[in-house]
């Protein structure tokens, strides 16, 4: 309330041209408590008939003044009243005076829209500095700015970043004392070349890109199915980035991997996996309208297509021209014309050589046997139960009774039990009752684990004439609202108005194909752009677009669009490959920077969100590195790789009293693996990872909250985790000579300094709790 | 100011004095936007969806149709097009209506104690919402959207009004565990709001909170060794780094996970409650002893400075199918007396003009059953419901909102799922046209494109 009134008082203290007069202090009177001074909503501000002709997010604002004051376009304004239809006939009426004002040139879409453009790098004055290209673009804002790059960071602040920002671990002990004595001077780059060769790269990007796709391994809903085949996907992904698959083939595959006709190395395997990507969303798996259903499939492609590859959030037109970005209703329904022949399809696909076939098939037996045998058991135990009831009723197998109890049976939520079936309070049933189902569970879980080892794809396919019928029409919907059929459109890319030419593509219909070329395209402006902001985001904390999913108007501006430009040509010229772009990123002097800068306080207040990078961002640990983290430390962190998802052990009222499925926990060692692997169900999710952040899985999440709460600190004060890895780690301690040095270094790669032995001498001869103590350290969760 | 301090002072936190200055900027935004009639709320989820026609809506007509066929041919659009698709028969209402109060409300004999507190509410009979799925349904109820993914209602209020108890959790769920909501605790979290909005779940075990109790391995000598370590070395690091105020923030957190750990406890102990509350609760019947005791809880909870407190009945408990005389009457007989003894104990306090109560389930119930059903049910019906408020802002005694004669569609006064959230923001001292959060290209709402007050029942 204060803070709008203070701004009234600015705007009433502003100068007015004398014949605009009478607009501007009605505007202000009845608008200027939010469109007024520096932070006017939306950018529009009614300070000066300049500031409303030039408008802010929407555009100018002379035409759409009056339509937001009578509600035909909504919000009506002023948000939550109305004014007196007599304000607003005396507001139309000056605004008619103004003059038309002509439409403003865009300069952040006419940039956006172009290729980037490969500039050479400024030069700077201090030539020192740059290690790269990109330093060249940092120093050169810095200088004008007469501001300095913070000094390079110590070594093993380096190694740490680069352990926990490519791998997601913590190095161990001997690892970092390697690193510190290597003479070499490119020991650093040695590292960097041994990072991005090691196969947990993959693990921690493919966790990264996985929050992007909505990666789930359930329906949600209600029902919350599982998808059985889900995974291969995950380790498809982890494989990708750890072979450094082109980028421009990983998009393809992930839109139209059965239409590829490319000629870079691909496997039918990868194909069709990646396609999964198309499949990701929720899926309400007994929705009452099917048409719906499919809409909402439809609807999630195009604004998932939209924000993971273009940065664009297509999705905003789904029921009315985007309101920021040229991007019209009709493009929405154009784009998702693409998929209007896509259905879902789970085929069968054997697993290539690098998804261990043998042993998925041994274990595929395995549990087969195991669940068939249970199946024996639960038919024995059925017959005894109903012999148990025909000799307790006197009724025979045929009699309705009979029937009725067999089917109680089949009760799959327990809570409902007493009510279906009130015999099983009596003692005489409470035990044979209890086999049952104790058998069913057995039979159940076997068969779930049976299934997870199926050679089955999670995918899509096309449907095209004339094996298929006719790929379905596509209309606009008003408002998004499918009972609202308007104009047919045949599929056709953003920005360009003809229809989009359709390859043919065998017996498939070739509209994705035709997509997933456009956009994996050194032609397309917005793809190698959108991949590289997501790299240099997870390294710096921040993306050169800070919205790493909208580059449009309503984003934030890129800090250093040449930097990026830059980046996506050397990705192009690099053939796609991430590796380089990271390896460019990694030794730049940029990302070499302390965390700290000797001038802060001035700095700070300079440029407090540190866009100019005048020093390194901290980054807290990711939810999952920072449970991978503990478990490294511990030592008993699970290597394994790949294959069906883990169930990890959680409190019953987490995974208990769903109708539709039972949670049965992996053993104990699979549950020890990396986070990557736990399963992702949509109702189920780790109670730590939620505390600490991870993503919801319904939707794309380009970029993680960070949250400080009592909470965590419960979690990692008394959690099951903390206080079992703690355990292990004391016992990886009792042997050394000096257990706190020994600590400090498996915990931080480095000894205690004097203060801190002090600090931890009263937990020596307790070094669970020593253990449990720095697992809690702010040290171990950031990164500086 | 970085988010982040934001949140976490506005969630869980302290202040801290580096950070008192620009926390008061940020509080001046996100604080109400006019004054609250409702400090707190306490909402009561009827999960399955409760018959209007059996509670608060009575339709004599229905004796009269008891047994014909509907007709249903010219209903485009039914909530459940397979029951649909065959013929149905009308049910009459198996329970007597009587009036009550000085209002003069007709309740059904299903609800004899609330019926007793029915000067307090403001019953609407006719909220609509826009899907006829459980799921999807539940999830409108409590996000505003059929669709997973977005914020609850309470993440919402929290993040708009932030905490009045800084030792307690902001909002707090109580499901029933022997069958939680659809999708779990999505149906209280935050979706894309930062994870702290999203609700905590109190538990009905002995540790109410995942994880507050220290290990039982460890006595009272080594848990103040472990924090006395912690300490030192957390702010040895920290002072060198004045760069990150995370750090300070993180170290606060712990000194307030510390007193969240004496104090939860203290607040939820309902053992030293006297015998008449427990009596009048139902904690002392094992039919009423989990609601009631999450409904005692709720207001110690609010009485405590807890924001927004959801309790649900089990996962479509009310889901009346197969027969509503033996399912409505068991679960009303569940909640029936905890809430009225809420409502009740909420006046006596003082605290029922501060605090806004709200029963509704995720859609009503059809006037009709499949024709060969041989005991009559009620099915799935998002056309109208009756839900009712009660307490601080809220004109008790008042009604709006009529059916029509058979109970199976709102026809006067008709208000959507998305009015009953705008009124609870608004209540609340928040509009929920202003109340937004930037997310995937847009301003994101509860109220989506926005919802209308209530307003015949305001007071």
């Amino acid at each position: 309330m204060q803070l709008a009134t203070q701004l009234r008082l600015l705007l009433l203290c502003a100068p007015l041209a004398a014949a605009d007069t009478r607009l501007l202090s009605l505007l202000s009177e009845h608008c200027g408590a939010c469109h007024a001074g520096a932070q006017a909503q939306g950018g529009l501000s009614f300070n000066s008939v300049e500031s409303l002709q030039k408008g802010g997010k929407h555009g100018p604002a002379r035409d759409r003044i009056v339509p937001h004051l009578t509600g035909e376009m909504t919000p009506r304004m002023p948000l939550g009243a109305q004014l007196p239809p007599a304000v607003i006939a005396e507001i139309k009426a000056e605004v008619a005076k103004l003059p038309v004002h002509s439409a403003a040139t865009d300069d952040h879409w006419t940039w956006l829209r172009q290729l980037p453009a490969k500039a050479a790098a400024p030069s700077v004055a201090n030539k020192q500095w740059p290690r790269n290209p990109i330093d060249n673009f940092i120093l050169a804002k810095l200088e004008k700015q007469n501001l300095t790059p913070a000094p390079e960071a110590g070594r093993r602040t380096l190694l740490r970043r680069l352990y926990f920002g490519l791998i997601g671990l913590p190095p161990t002990p001997e690892e970092t004392r390697s690193f510190l004595n290597d003479p070499d001077p490119l020991a650093y780059e040695k590292q960097i070349d041994k990072l991005l060769a090691d196969p947990r790269y993959g693990e921690r990007w493919g966790r990264h890109w996985l929050d992007l796709v909505r990666y789930a391994e359930s329906d949600g809903f209600a029902i919350d199915g599982e998808r059985p085949a889900a995974w291969r996907y995950r380790d498809y992904v982890i494989r990708a980035f750890n072979a450094d698959k082109p980028y421009d083939l990983f998009v393809q595959e992930h839109i139209a991997g059965d239409e590829y006709r490319g000629k870079k190395t691909t496997t039918p395997a990868d194909r069709l996996i990646a396609q999964g990507f198309l499949r990701f969303a929720p899926w309400e798996a007994d929705a009452n309208s099917k048409k719906q259903l499919r809409q909402d499939f439809l609807n999630d492609i195009t604004g998932t297509v939209g924000s993971v590859f273009l940065g664009l959030t297509t999705g905003c037109a789904q029921c009315h021209d985007h309101k920021y970005d040229p991007i019209k209703h009709r493009d929405y329904y154009r784009l998702q014309a693409f998929f209007a022949g896509t259905a879902i399809a789970d085929p069968p696909l054997p697993f290539d050589a690098a998804e261990n076939p043998k042993e998925m098939k041994r274990q595929q037996r395995f549990h087969e046997d195991e669940a068939e045998a249970a199946q024996l058991e639960l038919d024995r135990l059925r017959e005894s139960l109903k012999q148990q009831y025909m000799a307790m009723y006197k009724v025979g197998a045929d009699d309705p009774k009979t029937k009725q109890f067999l089917g109680k049976l089949n009760t799959k939520n327990l809570f409902f039990l007493d009510q279906d079936l009130p015999l099983a309070k009596e003692p005489e049933w409470r035990q044979p009752i209890k086999t049952y189902f104790d058998t069913r569970d057995k039979m159940q879980r076997s068969q779930e684990l049976a299934r997870r080892h199926q050679a089955l794809a999670y995918t899509v396919k096309d449907v095209a004439p004339p094996a298929a019928p006719e790929v379905p029409d596509t209309f606009i919907l008003a408002g998004g609202d499918l009972n609202a059929k308007g104009e047919k459109v045949e599929p056709g890319f953003p920005f360009e108005n003809k229809p989009a030419e359709i390859p043919f593509a065998g017996g498939s219909n070739g509209r994705r194909l035709a997509l997933a070329e456009w956009i994996a395209s050194d032609q397309n402006p917005f793809t190698a752009r959108v991949i590289v902001n997501r790299l240099w985001q997870r390294h710096f904390g921040e993306g050169i677009v800070r919205t790493p999913s909208d580059f449009g108007r309503n984003g934030e501006p890129p800090t250093h669009p040449e930097l990026l430009d830059f980046l996506a040509t050397q990705l192009i010229e690099k053939n796609w490959s991430l590796k380089a772009i990271h390896k460019l990123i990694l030794t730049s002097a940029a990302y070499r920077q302390a965390s700290v800068h000797p001038d802060q306080q001035k700095y700070a207040a300079a440029d407090p969100a540190n866009r100019l990078l005048w020093r390194m961002n901290w980054q807290r640990l990711d939810a999952e590195v920072l449970r991978d983290s503990i478990l490294a430390v511990s030592g008993r962190l699970n290597p394994k790789t790949g294959g069906p998802p883990v169930l990890f052990n959680v409190p019953e009222d987490v995974a208990q009293g769903f109708e539709f499925f039972k949670w049965f926990p992996s053993p104990d060692d699979e549950q020890r693996r990396r986070s990557v692997y736990q399963i992702q169900r949509r109702s189920v999710i780790l109670p730590m990872s939620e505390t600490f952040d991870a993503p919801n899985l319904s939707t794309s999440c380009a970029r993680r909250q960070s949250t400080i709460v009592a909470p965590q600190a419960l979690t990692l004060l008394n959690g099951e985790l903390t206080r079992a890895e703690a355990e292990h780690f004391a016992q990886r301690l009792a042997a050394a000579a000096d257990p706190i040095n020994e600590a400090f270094w498996l915990a931080l790669s480095r000894p205690p300094a004097a203060h801190e032995r002090q600090a931890a001498e009263p937990l020596k001869n307790n070094l669970a709790s020593l253990a449990a103590v720095l697992f809690n350290l702010n040290e171990f969760l950031y990164v500086e | 100011m970085n988010r982040r301090q934001w949140i976490y002072q506005s969630a869980f936190g302290l202040s801290s004095a580096a950070l008192g200055q620009l926390l008061a900027a940020e509080n001046a935004k996100r604080g109400p936007h006019h004054p609250p009639k409702a400090d707190a709320c306490i909402f009561l989820g009827m999960l399955g969806g409760v018959s209007q026609i059996d509670t608060f809506d009575p339709k004599p007509k229905l004796a009269e149709l008891n047994g014909k066929i509907m007709d249903w041919s010219k209903e485009k659009k039914t909530d459940q097009p397979n029951l649909f698709a065959k013929p149905r028969k009308f049910v009459a209402s198996p329970f007597q209506f009587q009036k009550y109060g000085r209002c003069g409300r007709e309740v059904s004999e299903l609800l004899p104690h609330t019926a007793q507190c029915v000067d307090d509410l403001a019953i609407v009979r006719s909220v609509q919402s826009d899907n006829g799925n459980h799921p999807a349904a539940v999830f409108q109820m409590n996000t505003g959207f059929i669709i997973p993914g977005n914020p609850s209602m309470g993440a919402w209020v929290t993040y708009g009004l932030g905490s009045a108890n800084k030792n307690l959790p902001a909002f707090v769920a109580m499901p029933d565990f022997r069958s939680i909501p659809f999708s779990g605790a999505q149906q209280w979290g935050s979706g894309y709001l930062p994870a702290e909005y999203q609700g905590t779940v109190l538990r009905a075990a002995a540790e109410p909170i995942r994880d507050l109790a220290s290990p039982k391995t460890l006595d009272a000598n080594h848990i103040a060794a472990e924090r006395q370590a912690l300490r030192l070395l957390n702010s040895a690091y920290t002072e060198s780094r004045p760069d990150n105020p995370d750090l300070q923030a993180r170290i606060d957190s712990y000194e307030l996970a510390y007193r969240m750990q004496l104090e939860v406890p203290r607040v939820l102990s309902i053992d030293a409650e006297p015998d008449s509350v427990k009596e009048a609760y139902g904690l002392n019947d094992p039919i009423t002893a989990s609601f009631g005791r999450r409904c005692l809880m709720a207001r110690k909870l609010v009485e405590a400075g807890v924001r927004f407190v959801e309790i649900f009945t089990p996962s479509q408990s009310w889901d009346a199918h197969g027969d509503i005389r033996k399912n409505h009457e068991k679960n009303a007989r569940e909640t029936d007396k905890p809430i009225a003894a809420l409502l009740k104990d909420l006046k006596q306090r003082g605290m029922l003009n501060k605090t806004l109560v709200v029963y509704m389930g995720e859609f009503g119930r059809t006037p009709d059953t499949p024709a060969d059903q041989a005991t009559p049910g009620r099915d799935h019906n998002t056309r109208c419901q009756s839900m009712w408020f009660a307490g601080g802002g809220v004109q008790g005694g008042s009604i709006v909102g009529t059916t029509d004669e058979i109970g199976h569609k709102a026809v006067e006064n008709v208000y959507h799922m998305h009015d009953v959230h705008a009124t609870i923001l608004h209540l609340m001292g928040l509009n929920d046209m202003r109340l937004t959060y930037y997310f995937a290209g847009r301003n994101r709402r509860l109220t989506d494109l926005g919802g209308r007050q209530i307003k015949e029942i305001l007071s």
